[in-house]
């Protein structure tokens, strides 16, 4: 157990934003499971002859750890383990080193790390645990996913953090993760947005980016967004983050397990729901790229399909320009 | 008349636009030196115009932070771009982006951060300027900042300083001049189917500013001040109680400015004037469906010049046809076909094809543009086919004029009817379909119905 020093310095207590994300989004599940029992209680379970979620096999060979696998020992800020996030744990170790820690460049490492995340592991609603029982498994939430990323570049010595936010998606995003479960749907219909919602950030040659690595391609064929890239932001692609609610933390906080499992103990049936309409569009999204005639193809007609890059623009203050009021 | 004494009656009206020439640059070179930019020789053309582009490129990157940074990121550097061939390299910006501005003081450092170059001192008043009081500020300052409306209420808004738009004021004229040639002379009457340009910051109106220079006396058709919450009310749907007053006055002011124009007419047919009509088209259009039912028509003939621009929508899902238009001139006043030109053009740039009188082809001022067509994932397609529009104009200092439009042309090398040598686009630009339609004469349009002064 950390003691109250550790708890503040690594990020572990909630910031205030968290705080009111998870009061709102607390009380508007209330309402939405107040307001809707009896239709809850039928859709908690799935009927005995409903379609059923198995998860998929391990899309990765677990390497053996050997003694003498270098990993990073720090305890600088965002080096060192965090909640769910040990970095030090056997099998991170030796799947970092598989990627290549400290025998190819951080920009190198974070990339293979990108990839091995974002490809090989897979969606899935579940609730939270620490990252080996992730890795031994090979599916999880973005946090989840967010974490194993997260961890290996820690490993690595690479620094890297979480970035949390609240957000609203794209249609087609809504119609393959909201759309399918009546519950899901009336709670963020209710709220607007949904409450949580994470990226991963890793620190290469003093610039901060982002790495998306929740979706695979599979499903970003299917929701029509382009294949991403290190770097590359869901925010403005398939996301909108509420305005006000960015958090950038070294840890997930504390009480964000505990949101995931109250969630899963009220409402299986509609985690399960979730999971079998994922698994089916990643099924469609498979066909997809088929048609189009490959990954690449496939992302060259959907970035065509974005629009042109447009220009990112500072707002600087100049001197130029003054204002008296 | 011989073209260089015609064009030097029109170079003694507009001095007020052309720098001294010993202070000229590449840009200047372009745009004022040839006699007539639609007939510069190709090859002396692709050196003006890549002399222009490259100084214009090598200035916005250097001095512009968001051209400069979206240049890296496309991996080009001024060391790239060193012929002619390599324009196709410089980093196009989606007309899009002047879209997406913010409001209030942030608008004012929008506006700020996309400028290239040293800005003078703008003091902006009050805590939550409005954008009026923002353009105002700027342009009390020296700027020339315009806008440009769309249908979902979004202005594009593009910050030019005085300098680049004495450029696009001079190029439009001038092109027009040189089309209308022998045509056009000083002592024309003209009737501005456009806001009163010295009442308003809309592209379209301000346009207007040089006519009032090159002819002798200049009617417009709608004098109020235009600002942009005007067009936003103009440009709603039409319901509510708001919506449907704007509804009502539209149909009363539409009716007073088609008696204006044909009183106009019959006043000057009497004199002896000679006339000509600038603006956007729906305005005559509506003027000569009323002489037609009316079983009237008038014989301007040769005194007479009509020339539009801004496109050509009259409802929502109606187009005049151009042709018809044409021929309904022709019947109705008595200008014939080869007297009525199209002009094209947009806020985005200094850029203006006019069409030419032999062909209505829509010729492209290649001596200072670049003009490119792209395909749906914006690579440039050849010349003959159908894509979007792009162009690079090396006459813009405020910003970097490298803008991909939302507009849908087919482009060919050489005009098909006249020996003009530049590229031309074919008549009848459209938009790209799913982009919100919007045009300048679409403003003019709508905004008639709310000026409730007369
Ligand atoms: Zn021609």
């Amino acid at each position: 157990m950390a003691n109250l020093w550790e708890i503040k310095a690594n990020g572990y207590m909630p910031q205030r934003a968290y705080l009111k994300l998870m009061v709102n989004g607390g009380m508007s599940l209330s309402k939405v499971i107040l307001l809707n029992l009896r239709e809850l209680r039928r859709l908690r379970v799935i009927p005995s002859d409903g379609e059923r979620y198995s998860r998929p096999s391990r899309q990765y060979e677990i390497p053996t750890f050997q003694e003498g696998m270098r990993s990073c020992r720090s305890t600088e800020k965002y080096l060192r383990p965090t909640l769910f996030c040990d970095h030090h744990d056997p099998l991170v170790i030796a799947i970092a080193n598989e990627l290549g820690a400290f025998k190819v460049s951080d920009r190198e490492f974070a990339e293979a790390a990108y990839h091995f995340v974002k490809e090989r592991m897979l969606l899935e609603e579940r609730t939270i645990n620490d990252v080996g029982e992730t890795l031994v498994r090979g599916t999880g939430t973005c946090f989840h996913l967010i974490t194993a990323f997260i961890a290996l570049c820690r490993c690595a010595g690479i620094k890297a953090r979480y970035k949390i936010f609240a957000m609203n998606m794209i249609r087609s995003w809504y119609d393959v993760v909201i759309q399918p479960d009546p519950f899901i749907k009336k709670w963020y219909d209710s709220l607007g947005y949904f409450v949580l919602e994470g990226e991963g950030e890793v620190l290469v040659d003093g610039e901060w980016l982002v790495a998306n690595v929740g979706p695979e391609a599979e499903w970003q064929a299917a929701t029509g967004t382009t294949i991403t890239k290190l770097g590359e932001d869901s925010i403005g692609n398939w996301f909108n983050a509420v305005p006000g609610t960015m958090m950038r933390m070294e840890s997930l906080p504390y009480g964000l397990k505990a949101s995931l499992d109250l969630l899963h103990t009220i409402a299986p049936g509609s985690m399960e729901r979730v999971n079998i309409s994922m698994a089916a569009q990643k099924e469609r999204g498979r066909r997809i790229i088929i048609e189009a005639g490959g990954l690449e193809a496939y992302d060259r007609l959907a970035r065509a399909r974005q629009g042109p890059r447009m220009p990112k623009l500072k707002l600087e203050s100049m001197k130029q320009i003054t204002f008296d009021g | 008349m011989g073209y260089a004494d015609y064009l030097n009656g029109f170079e003694k009206l507009v001095t007020g636009y052309v720098p001294e020439r010993s202070s000229w640059g590449p840009p200047e070179h372009a745009l004022y030196g040839p006699p007539d930019p639609y007939r510069v020789p190709t090859e002396e053309a692709n050196d003006l115009c890549f002399k222009a582009i490259k100084f214009q490129f090598d200035r916005h990157f250097h001095n512009n932070r968001m051209y400069h940074d979206f240049c890296l990121e496309s991996n080009v550097c001024p060391e790239d771009i060193t012929s002619f061939q390599d324009l196709c390299k410089v980093p196009l910006i989606p007309n899009e982006f002047f879209k997406d501005c913010p409001s209030g003081k942030d608008f004012a450092l929008w506006l700020a951060n996309v400028y290239t170059g040293e800005l003078p001192q703008i003091q902006i008043k009050g805590a939550n300027p409005t954008t009026d009081e923002v353009i105002k500020a700027f342009n009390d300052a020296g700027m020339a900042v315009f806008f440009s409306s769309g249908t979902g209420g979004r202005h594009t808004f593009m910050p030019r300083d005085m300098r680049s738009f004495q450029m696009n004021e001079y190029a439009m004229a001038k092109g027009v001049v040189a089309m209308f040639y022998p045509h056009w002379n000083q002592n024309m009457h003209g009737y501005l189917l456009l806001p009163n340009p010295f009442k308003t910051n809309l592209f379209a109106g301000r346009l207007g500013t040089i006519f009032v220079d090159i002819m002798k006396e200049v009617e417009m058709a709608i004098d109020r001040e235009i600002d942009t919450e005007l067009i936003k009310l103009s440009m709603s749907d039409g319901k509510g109680l708001k919506g449907r007053m704007v509804n009502y006055i539209s149909k009363k002011r539409h009716q007073k400015i088609i008696n204006d124009i044909i009183s106009w007419i019959e006043k000057n047919q009497r004199e002896g004037n000679e006339m000509a009509f600038v603006g956007a088209p729906f305005l005559l259009y509506a003027t000569i469906k009323k002489l037609k039912k009316e079983g009237r028509s008038f014989d301007i003939g040769e005194r007479g010049a009509v020339l539009t621009g801004g496109g050509w929508k009259i409802q929502e899902h109606q187009r005049i046809p151009e042709s018809e238009f044409r021929n309904d001139v022709e019947s109705v006043l008595g200008i014939r076909p080869e007297h009525c030109l199209d002009l094209y053009g947009m806020v985005e740039g200094n850029v203006w094809l006019t069409q030419c009188p032999e062909g209505h082809y829509l010729h492209i001022p290649n001596c200072y543009v670049h003009p490119m067509v792209l395909d749906d994932s914006y690579q440039s397609l050849g010349y003959g086919k159908v894509g979007r529009f792009a162009f690079l104009d090396g006459s813009m200092y405020s910003y970097p004029g490298f803008i991909i439009t939302n507009d849908r042309v087919s482009m060919l090398e050489r005009c098909p009817v006249c020996g003009r040598p530049g590229p031309v686009l074919e008549p009848g630009v459209t938009r790209v379909p799913g982009k919100e339609s919007r045009g300048c004469a679409e403003e003019v349009r709508k905004m008639i119905s709310v000026d409730m002064k007369r």
